[in-house]
């Protein structure tokens, strides 16, 4: 079934929540309510005539510079300079969040792709990990690096980055940290600058953040950033 | 129908033969040891403990099995049979830093594993040694300007004794690492202990279990 065929049926079932339909580009994709993700999820596995049983990916998007309209422009992001120190930005973030799901179906051999658009100031969504197991571990990555909360996700830690991590690196404001928990994190090679490294002063460990729905093993609602 | 002889004699050197270099190859003792040997005399041989110790050190460095990224493959290229660091006595990778006395810092170190990779080192019996290979290990690399959890070169951490460059090095060039680590052993004399600077240094860093 081609992706406009696809986008039409679930217009005729879901209505208002599909709110947005690309056409262009090399994967057209249908944008859906956040709130609704994981009801579409089910009817795209569930129904006979589009079995998407595979979730081949699911990614997280930083829209930052961007308008809800595609409209805008690509911002740069913040790395360490020459010397090794890191960059500092004033720039708040702009524009929303967003997730991609990547779908396939084997009986039918056609693709799909769903992207939902969340609001940076409370960027979350309803797991389709009871839809797709697959998910959880892509959903745990997109919590862990874009700090997108999955609501009902049954075990949502960081899946890459250690728990105690302080922020969301692959966000475009994210400003790098000059040490992570004693560990330098900032500095020149040896070959550029001979001088022995110096330690950032210590400073006292911040208390970790809670991740979303810590503790709850099951089937939970109404998750925090 | 004539056979071939198995070690065709030529009068010109191999390509890439460099007599400067052919101490590299061997320990410069073979043919003193022969005349010693050969001989039906009763001989002895003088010499320093030092130089009996450090022959005997760089004759079998066992390193530790620790590879961090894509140098690791090269790394494990060189100790299989093409290459072969087992030639160069470092074939004997340890899966405990308690009995090494190389590590190899094959690839990218990360906030994550420096700490790891602090408390391997610190389990190895003295003396030690370090040798940062590839770009990653020695600044970074690639992720020195983006990389937000890549310590900007290992020496950060431990004392590195060798630098090979590459992203990754072949494994010609660890090789060749290897030997200008043994001829740093050759040449070291007294005591083995790290610089002040690094014991220091290296307290600050917590180990986090």
């Amino acid at each position: 079934m081609e992706p406009a065929a696809i986008h039409q049926l679930l217009v005729e079932k879901f209505g208002d929540a599909v709110v947005g339909w690309h056409p262009d580009g090399p994967e057209p994709c249908a944008e859906v309510a956040p709130a609704r993700v994981a009801d579409v999820a089910l009817f795209l596995r569930d129904d006979p005539r589009l079995a998407f049983a595979l979730l081949m990916c699911l990614s997280g998007i930083d829209w930052d510079g961007y308008d809800a309209a595609g409209k805008g422009k690509s911002v740069a992001i913040l790395g360490y300079r020459a010397d090794g120190t890191p960059e500092a930005g004033e720039r708040v973030a702009t524009g929303d969040l967003g997730v991609a799901y990547h779908l396939y179906s084997y009986a039918h051999r056609h693709k799909f792709t769903l992207r939902a658009r969340v609001p940076r100031a409370q960027p979350s969504l309803p797991t389709v990990c009871r839809v797709w197991p697959t998910a959880a571990w892509h959903e745990r990555e997109a919590w862990d690096l874009l700090g997108i909360v999955f609501t009902g996700h049954p075990d949502p830690r960081r899946i890459l980055l250690e728990d105690g991590w302080i922020g969301h690196p692959l966000r475009k404001d994210y400003a790098m940290p000059g040490a992570w928990e004693g560990v330098p994190l900032q500095g020149q090679p040896y070959a550029v600058s001979s001088a022995k490294p110096v330690l950032p002063p210590p400073s006292a460990p911040a208390p970790r953040p809670a991740p979303p729905d810590q503790g709850a093993r099951g089937p939970a609602e109404g998750g925090s950033a | 129908m004539t056979s071939r002889p198995l070690v065709p004699d030529s009068p010109t050197p191999p390509p890439g033969y460099d007599p400067a270099r052919e101490h590299m190859l061997d320990f410069g003792v073979a043919e003193d040891l022969a005349k010693v040997v050969d001989s039906d005399r009763k001989n002895f041989i003088l010499t320093t403990v030092d130089e009996v110790f450090n022959w005997a050190r760089l004759s079998s460095i066992w390193p530790v099995t620790f590879g961090l990224a894509c140098c690791a493959i090269e790394m494990m290229a060189a100790s299989a049979t093409r290459y072969d660091i087992d030639r160069f006595g470092a074939g004997a990778f340890r899966p405990t830093p308690r009995q090494a006395d190389l590590m190899i810092v094959s690839g990218t170190v990360t906030a994550k594993m420096a700490v790891r990779l602090r408390r391997i080192y610190d389990q190895m019996p003295e003396p030690k040694w370090v040798v940062a290979m590839g770009s990653c290990a020695i600044g970074g690399g690639p992720y020195f300007k983006y990389g937000y959890h890549v310590v900007k070169g290992v020496d950060f951490l431990v004392p590195v004794d060798v630098y090979i460059p590459g992203c990754p090095p072949r494994p010609e060039v660890l090789l060749d690492g290897l030997m200008r680590l043994q001829d740093k052993i050759r040449g070291r004399r007294g005591k083995f202990r790290p610089p002040k600077w690094v014991t220091e240094y290296a307290r600050k860093i917590p180990y986090r279990d």
